[in-house]
């Protein structure tokens, strides 16, 4: 009896072991691959376009800060500008975003009003509408009131966003008891107020999430600013990066088009290294309760 | 410090999704509420006036309309009908900021990002006090109310009974003209809630101002109030000092509400002998109490089938009288309840515990109780024949 | 009564002005730089507007002119709408198959009690990093790299693995096949985070439950795991589907927008952007955007009754 018990055990231990095995191995492949092509591009950008020219190494070029150096004070790309210019859009539409989504929210989470059940049964419907679909008639409008090359126009959209409303909205409903809104609005507050002082405090890790979120969206938007931006100076990141890619290669220095695109991604990779916990957290809390 | 008056208030909840409405109106239950054309009515024919620095605890099984009428006073909820004032002024349209009213609520409702200091100073700032007066009545408050030492935590740090607290001298730190509490000790274990109940009587006694409290608990309500309004299902039953409550209640609900153990009913014949009530019931016949006499013939009560009621601390074991057979026996302590089956009927008795095993279970026993403890109530009304 | 004049006296001490104060900016910005776009979009897929070199053609109402031609052969003679929504469907099935089978194996993997995984902190924020990754300068650097001049190509002639430098670039199942794999690393963990939310969300007992009846994993996972995680999965499913549906900026930048070869990588998006960016045939782009909101919103009607039955609960 025992002895049976014992070889099944040892079975059994081993059979767990070859599957932690593999399972290690697995998550290796995949970890492997998601991290390759970042090290290529950091590998690839320390090289000179010569170095690039010819044989393959996996050595490190040691010509980062030259292709740097070379990248930033590149005048037809001029990258900084279009950071600049990225990170304004960015930051402006990350702000307005979770601010107007946060209040809406709140409209409709807190106060009993007519029209409550099919306001928010209208902004549930419309979430899924891709932004695609009012392309057309945006771009037509901008071109007509010579609204084009405006950033704001790209970043005003933001406060009607439908998917962050609904993440605040689950948020509201699971930590703003009614009975703290009827305290404050005892202790005088206004209503007005009330949400900014008292509110807004209390979602505060919902409005930081969402806001990484829209800040990376939109850092990262590519159909529209290329549709609206047509001044080089008015251009964002991503229209940068795209337009190396119609550029002639016989004549480009590759240590600078790999720096670019360094330089494209850095700012949000940045984030993430720091903030990467509670941002992974906002992927699901938002979209599926389970 | 200031007088309340409600006059014929009524509250209507519309019922706004018509296949909903049957579980739930704003999070209050229905029950046996009264659905109108116009919705579910949760509170009527309120009338009330509490005078300055009363303390007037509306005491009800929940859904009987109590919190809906402190939200009412307090400007949370619209008044459909009737008159709200305070201090002879016409309150109905003011808002709560506006009513110089302060409340404590049964999840506290502390602001969770702010610390203690700052959740009590938050109403003064809102009325633009300045620093010094707003140090001064914070650090009063919390004098008064011993939570001092942790003005600098936030809320999440403090136990139920400091937060408890810090919701009471947030409610007290501006001096209100009324201090509304809707359940504050509900959410408190059965030992923090007797301490904080002595806790609030003493606080009275340190701040003078008008309390109105809500609350479900029968011993919280004869233990605070001056006055106590009993209601159920949106009517006030009863309005009057504990005292009275307790020695007359109005009808059989309140008699069955107040107290424990429960108020035991029988069925039993009012009678009218050389000019004098008599109840009888199950073979044995006491005469009413001469209070009682009086007050029955003063309303002309005619002999009548009737609901007999008996607290169990006024049953007395005796040589004869209603008869009954133990089934449970539970010593409590310093007395013993006593479950006896009477006539297929559960009926309980306090008795004092003599010391010895008193294996009474099983055993036959007789009944008696005294004139002045019987209240009788009409089968058809459920009102107390006295009123 | 001079008390009286410091109270403000209001109609009602209902709060209901306040909801729709506390909208109206959300339904300002929707209305003008979304709803009236949308309309303008549908009003003008019937006519005929667009730039004929400097000159401008129309607006002429042609009914449903843009639609015919739009679903009609060309010069070649196919649909190019058809063939463009089947390579976007084509590009996304490529990607979408290993994203959600690896995702759920991981996922399986991940909440396994018995395997008891460690580092999945560190894990997990490396797989989900490239979700947060610019597409398009994701599509450079691939791009880049397999170029005909670029590392990969030197490494795979310098190993002897190929004799000349392969351009990954005029194959329709290698561009295809890249595609896929930029969509498949960009969405992976996103989707195993998911899906993973949604495993820690069943009750524990049930596998416990399930495991004292004598099924081992393979078992655990079809009769348990699978079936109660089916809500989330399609939900799951029919978002990637939609996103995938607006496919533009991988295949656009990564062929230079030109869906090499052969157009076979073109998605519909990449169509609508280059009636837009060209000729601004706000005309025939109105009209793919019309049958593009009519395909995402019945994917959405599903999506949303799913999310609304979730959220009655």
């Amino acid at each position: 009896m025992t002895i049976a018990n014992s070889s099944r055990s040892r079975k059994a231990k081993a059979q767990l072991f070859i599957l932690r095995v593999l399972a290690y191995l697995f998550i290796g492949i995949l970890v492997a691959m998601c991290l390759f092509f970042f090290v290529m591009l950091l590998l690839m950008s320390s090289k000179s376009n010569s170095q690039l020219q010819g044989a393959f190494s996996l050595k490190w070029g040691g010509h980062f800060l030259e292709n740097l150096h070379n990248a930033w004070n590149d005048a037809s790309t001029n990258i900084p500008r279009g950071m600049v210019n990225s990170f304004i859009v960015a930051m402006s539409s990350a702000l307005i975003t979770t601010y107007f989504s946060a209040l809406t929210a709140y409209g409709i989470h807190v106060y009993e009003f007519r029209f409550k059940r099919a306001i928010f049964t209208f902004i549930m419907a419309i979430m899924m509408i891709p932004a695609q679909v009012s392309a057309v008639g945006f771009i037509q409008l901008a071109y007509k009131f010579g609204l084009t090359n405006k950033l704001w126009l790209l970043i005003l959209p933001g406060m009607a966003a439908p998917v962050v409303f609904f993440y605040m909205k689950q948020y509201l409903e699971s930590v703003l008891p009614l009975e703290m809104v009827e305290a404050a609005r005892i202790d005088g507050s206004s209503e007005f107020r009330i949400f900014n002082e008292v509110v807004l405090p209390i979602m505060k890790p919902a409005v930081a999430v969402q806001m990484i979120f829209s800040f990376v969206s939109s850092w990262n938007n590519y159909f529209m600013p290329s549709l609206l931006l047509t001044k080089p100076e008015k251009r964002t990141v991503p229209i940068m990066i795209a337009m190396l890619r119609s550029a002639d290669y016989s004549k480009f220095d590759m240590g600078k088009v790999f720096m670019f695109i360094l330089l494209a991604i850095l700012p949000v990779m940045l984030v993430y290294a720091v903030l990467s916990k509670s941002i992974i957290k906002g992927v699901t809390s938002g979209s599926v309760k389970g | 410090m200031s007088e309340v008056k409600l006059v014929n208030i009524k509250k209507v909840y519309p019922v706004i999704e018509r296949n909903k409405n049957k579980k739930n109106v704003n999070g209050h239950r229905t029950g046996n509420l009264q659905i109108t054309d116009e919705g579910v009515v949760a509170v009527q024919e309120f009338s009330l006036d509490i005078a300055d620095k009363e303390f007037i605890v509306l005491v009800g099984p929940s859904g009987c309309g109590k919190s809906t009428t402190l939200r009412m006073v307090a400007g949370l909820e619209e008044i459909t009908s009737g008159e709200l004032y305070i201090d002879g002024e016409y309150m109905n349209d003011v808002a709560p900021k506006d009513r110089d009213i302060a409340m404590v609520f049964q999840n506290y409702a502390l602001y969770p990002h702010m610390t203690v200091y700052q959740n009590m100073a938050y109403s003064l700032k809102i009325q633009k006090a300045s620093r010094e007066e707003i140090d001064r009545k914070v650090r009063e408050a919390a004098e008064i109310l011993d939570i001092t030492d942790y003005l600098d935590r936030k809320p999440k740090e403090l136990s139920g009974g400091q937060r408890q607290r810090v919701a009471i001298g947030r409610a007290i730190v501006r001096h209100p003209k009324a201090l509304l509490m809707d359940e504050p000790l509900s959410n408190l274990d059965a030992k923090l809630r007797n301490q904080m109940r002595a806790e609030i009587i003493k606080l009275r006694e340190r701040i003078n101002t008008t309390f109105i409290y809500v609350t479900h608990d029968q011993t919280e309500a004869m233990t605070l109030g001056d006055r106590i309004v009993v209601m159920k299902d949106g009517y006030i039953q009863q309005i009057a000092t504990p005292q009275e409550v307790f020695d007359h209640p109005s009808n059989l609900f309140v008699a069955g509400f107040i107290g424990t153990p429960q108020m035991n009913f029988f069925d039993a014949e009012l009678k009218l002998r050389d000019g004098d009530y008599w109840v009888d019931v199950e073979g044995a016949s006491v005469r009413l109490a001469d209070e009682k006499q009086e007050r029955l013939k003063a309303n002309h009560v005619e002999e009548q089938a009737v609901t007999l009621g008996v607290r169990p601390e006024h049953l007395l074991l005796a040589d004869k009288g209603i008869a009954g057979k133990v089934t449970v026996s539970e010593l409590m302590g310093s007395s013993r309840h006593l479950h006896l089956t009477v006539h297929g009927k559960d009926v309980i008795i306090i008795v004092p515990s003599t010391g010895g095993s008193g294996n009474y279970i099983g055993s036959e026993v007789a009944l008696s109780f005294d004139g002045s403890n019987a209240h009788v109530f009409s089968k058809a009304t459920e009102k107390n024949l006295e009123y | 009564m001079a008390e009286s004049r410091r109270i403000k006296h209001r109609k009602t001490v209902s709060y209901a002005k306040w909801a729709y104060i506390f909208i109206i900016p959300f339904f300002v910005s929707y209305i003008l730089f979304t709803l009236v776009p949308q309309l303008l979009t549908i009003y003008n897929s019937f006519f005929e507007n667009y730039m004929n070199g400097l000159q401008q053609i129309g607006p002429n109402f042609v009914g449903l002119g843009n639609y015919k031609a739009l679903l009609s052969p060309g010069q070649s003679g196919t649909i190019d709408i058809l063939k463009y929504f089947g390579n976007t469907m084509a590009l996304w099935i490529l990607g979408a198959v290993p994203q959600f089978l690896i995702a759920l194996m991981l996922a399986v993997i991940f909440t396994s009690a018995r395997l008891n995984i460690k580092g999945q902190g560190l894990a997990k924020a490396i797989i989900y990093m490239p979700n947060l990754i610019m597409a398009s300068a994701f599509s450079m650097l691939i791009f880049a790299l397999f170029s005909k001049v670029g590392p990969i190509n030197k490494y795979l002639v310098a190993s002897g693995i190929i004799e000349q430098s392969f351009d990954f670039l005029t194959v329709k199942v290698s561009v295809r096949s890249l595609i896929a794999l930029l969509n498949f690393l960009m969405w992976f963990g996103n989707t195993t985070i998911v899906l993973m939310a949604g495993i820690m969300g069943i009750d524990q007992s049930l596998f416990e439950s399930a495991e004292i009846d004598g099924s081992n994993s393979i078992q655990v996972f079809f009769d348990i795991t699978l079936p109660l995680l089916m809500p989330i999965l399609s939900y799951a499913l029919i978002t990637s589907l939609i996103g995938g549906i607006q496919m533009f900026d991988v295949p656009q930048v990564l062929t230079n927008g030109r869906g090499t070869p052969n157009l076979t990588s073109t998605t519909v998006i990449m169509m609508l952007n280059n009636f837009l960016s060209g000729s601004k045939n706000y005309g025939r782009a109105g009209a793919v955007s019309v049958l593009l909101f009519i395909i995402t919103g019945i994917l959405s009607t599903i999506v949303y009754r799913m999310l609304a039955k979730q959220y009655k609960d």
